[in-house]
């Protein structure tokens, strides 16, 4: 009996230290992605369809950590295509609202509704993912990279573990040593894989080597792909209060 | 286990390797070789501008229970209009802001020639400054817009009379071409909360109610929006990441309204709201009939019409959810109530014979239109957007507006595929439907469609 619950709780406590093993990889992979200070950078989205390059969006994202849930807050505004321009996004927690300069409203919208349209990329490229996930490192595996480069990765297994989670599950591949996210794939609650995401043309941007492109793959309709190239990163100063639905129309990329 | 059984574990687990392998090497031949592509150049924030060409054809009814007078709705109308938004910073500090729209138009009851083929709509000229960190003033014709509803918004107070010549009835789209308010704008904005007051003055006095044949051509027509004091203070403030009620006090021409906002989440994809307002007033046909005497469309000694005009507390409400599925198809489903619009009896006596001349009777709905306020106490809205329907870029917007005394209903389909970053091309059906002595049924205006091509500079 003794042994039994000895080897139980061995096993428990390695199942902790893995499960605490595989938190810290995703929150060094964060931390490869997004700076520990308030910045803003300029994001361009190239639309391929059957591989053939058919539009591009350019969106300018205000983001700053929350010190209290650990998570970004984000202020997005479109500055292409034409017919888009200035139109905002203030992604917030719960706290989500979109603005059209047109009609001068401020609509609110829910977590799946944030997902229509490119500004929902740019705010889960920036997300935390060891906050809002609970991850599970499944082994270790070499995949390879966008360039086709064998990576030696840790795989791990991330299930929503909070109502801010946008994604109900994601497969996370962080390269060994570096901690460098090389490919993400995105669920949905139905269990349906969303999209895949390779991070590639790694660079020292504010203070640290981080992916400034990043290739998303649509796995509901094949044949698109969407590239995201990070550009103009700026450390910025962003007051509390621009994350506020009527600071939406006074947001200024200029 | 026996050892078919592993062998088949294992021939399963190889399978599964080789799908995972095989999906990797499809999502790797997918990936584009060049990296993406570069800016072609800097775009201006804060700019839009666009051409547009917009023809509309129309069927309408004969037989009408009450006749309208007067010229009825076009049998087809040619719009070209040139829409500019534009935000230049004069200083680190200080703004202009500019939004317009130039038409010219040709319809068949416009005789060529007409000063009517050239209207300029001034939507907005302003100056915005920010003398501290978290304050704000701005000076000049402003649309300001309050409300979280779509369909009808009662706390959006200066939405009376603002809205020029819509291409489309739905509430949406028709707060893209609303005269804003010379006014004068003062706003704090803390983290966790803001507040503005407005003071719009009357510069003007009260005119009639435009029809499509006696608009200006350049003029800010002030009168639509400042022909009496108005002023508004509001505030809102975060009750929690979730909670941030917004409350309103509205004044004009000695009403006080008052207004409250709520909206709230449920769950992944359901956002809940609620848009309250009330006044003490009269009725609609009290508050229509008072302003066609004041602004001589009626004859002074016109006599009230049977009804519940006496003054006292309305309540105005929006009350709905939106709903957005993984397909990217979002429904806002919303019940309308205002208190001051038309009951069922209202109704049975509009279409008595005899009750009140048709001029009229035709202009209390008018009236409603102008006003931006529903004409039946209780309607149901529902409105769908699609975006990426059925192929990408293709958007499918719909609506249908349904007076709930009657079944009669508002639908509305509209069809907009984005070319390119630069063209959008789009068609547009609506229907008035309904039996002959209905809300809907009632309008001259059966059927139209509308074609649309917009170029984006």
């Amino acid at each position: 009996m003794f042994k039994t619950v000895l080897i139980a709780a061995l096993l428990a406590l390695g199942s902790s230290a893995l499960a605490q093993d595989a938190q810290e990889i995703v929150a060094a992979a964060d931390r490869v992605r997004n700076p520990g200070e308030p910045f803003r950078t300029t994001i361009t989205f190239t639309e391929y369809v059957g591989g053939v390059e058919r539009d591009h969006d350019t969106l300018v994202v205000f983001s700053k950590q929350d010190p209290a849930t650990r998570q970004f807050r984000n202020l997005v505004q479109y500055a292409e295509p034409a017919r888009d321009a200035g139109k905002s996004v203030l992604l917030d927690g719960q706290s989500l609202w979109f603005f059209d300069p047109a009609s001068k409203s401020s609509v609110r919208i829910s977590a799946q509704q944030r997902l229509v349209g490119q500004a929902a990329i740019g705010d889960v490229l920036t997300v935390n993912m060891a906050v809002d996930y609970a991850a599970t490192l499944l082994g270790t595996e070499t995949i390879q990279d966008a360039g086709r480069q064998p990576r030696p990765c840790w795989h791990l297994d991330l299930v929503h573990a909070n109502d801010q989670a946008v994604y109900n599950r994601i497969e996370l591949w962080v390269e060994q040593g570096t901690f460098h996210p090389i490919k993400g794939k995105f669920y949905s609650d139905s269990g349906r894989v969303l999209k895949s995401i390779y991070y590639r043309n790694f660079q020292e941007q504010l203070g640290s080597v981080r992916p400034v492109e990043a290739v998303i793959i649509d796995a509901v309709d094949t044949s698109l792909a969407t590239a995201v190239s990070y550009k103009d990163w700026r450390a910025q100063e962003i007051p509390d209060n621009w994350f506020q639905r009527d600071y939406l129309p006074r947001l200024q990329i200029k | 286990m026996s050892r078919s059984t592993a062998v088949l574990a294992a021939l399963m687990g190889v399978i599964l390797l080789a799908g995972a392998a095989r999906a990797q090497q499809d999502d790797l031949d997918r990936i584009p070789a060049a990296p993406a592509a570069a800016q072609a150049g800097e775009p201006e924030p804060g700019q839009r501008i666009y051409l547009e060409d917009a023809l509309t054809l129309s069927s309408n009814r004969g037989g009408l229970p009450v006749p309208q007078p007067g010229p009825g709705p076009v049998d087809w109308q040619e719009r070209l209009l040139l829409d500019l938004r534009a935000e230049r910073k004069l200083g680190d500090d200080v703004s202009l802001v500019y939004s317009g729209r130039f038409n010219l138009r040709a319809e068949n009851d416009l005789s060529t020639p007409d000063h009517e083929e050239v209207v300029n709509d001034l939507r907005e000229a302003y100056v915005a400054w920010r003398p501290s960190g978290n304050v704000y003033l701005d000076l000049g014709r402003i649309n300001l817009k309050s409300g979280v509803a779509l369909g009808f918004n009662p706390t959006d107070f200066f939405k009376t009379r603002s809205v020029v010549e819509p291409l489309s009835a739905d509430p949406s789209v028709q707060r893209e071409d609303r005269l804003g308010t010379l006014m004068a704008r003062a706003e704090y904005i803390a983290d966790g909360g803001s507040v503005s007051l407005a003071a719009a003055p009357a510069v003007t006095h009260a005119t009639p109610i435009y029809g499509t044949l006696d608009l200006h051509s350049f003029d800010p027509s002030f009168d639509r929006t400042n022909a009496a004091d108005r002023f508004l203070i509001k505030g809102n403030l975060s009750l929690s990441d979730d909670v941030s009620p917004e409350v309103l006090l509205y004044r004009e021409g000695g009403r006080t309204s008052y207004g409250l906002n709520v909206t709230d989440t449920f769950g992944q994809s359901i956002v809940g709201y609620l848009e309250w307002s009330g006044s003490r007033r009269a009725d609609l046909i009290g508050d229509a009939l008072a302003y066609g005497r004041a602004t001589g469309t009626l004859p002074p000694q016109t006599p009230d019409l049977p009804g519940n005009g006496a003054r006292r507390f309305r309540n105005e409400v929006s009350a709905g959810f939106s709903y957005t599925t993984e397909s990217k198809i979002t429904l806002n489903l919303e019940y309308h109530f205002d208190q001051a619009s038309f009951t069922r009896a209202d109704w049975k006596r509009w279409f008595a014979p005899g009750e009140a001349p048709a001029g009229e009777l035709w202009y209390l709905r008018d009236y409603a239109l102008d006003r931006q306020e529903p004409i039946s106490r209780h309607n149901a809205f529902l409105r769908m957007d699609w975006v990426d329907a059925l192929v990408p870029d293709l958007e499918l917007t719909g609506f249908i507006d349904t007076d709930l005394y009657d079944g009669s209903s508002l639908i509305q389909l509209t069809a907009s595929y984005y070319l390119n970053g630069d063209w959008t091309l789009g068609g547009q059906v609506s229907a008035n439907a309904g039996g002959r002595r209905s809300d809907f049924g009632s309008l001259p205006q059966e059927f139209a469609t509308l074609w649309q091509v917009t170029r984006y500079f």
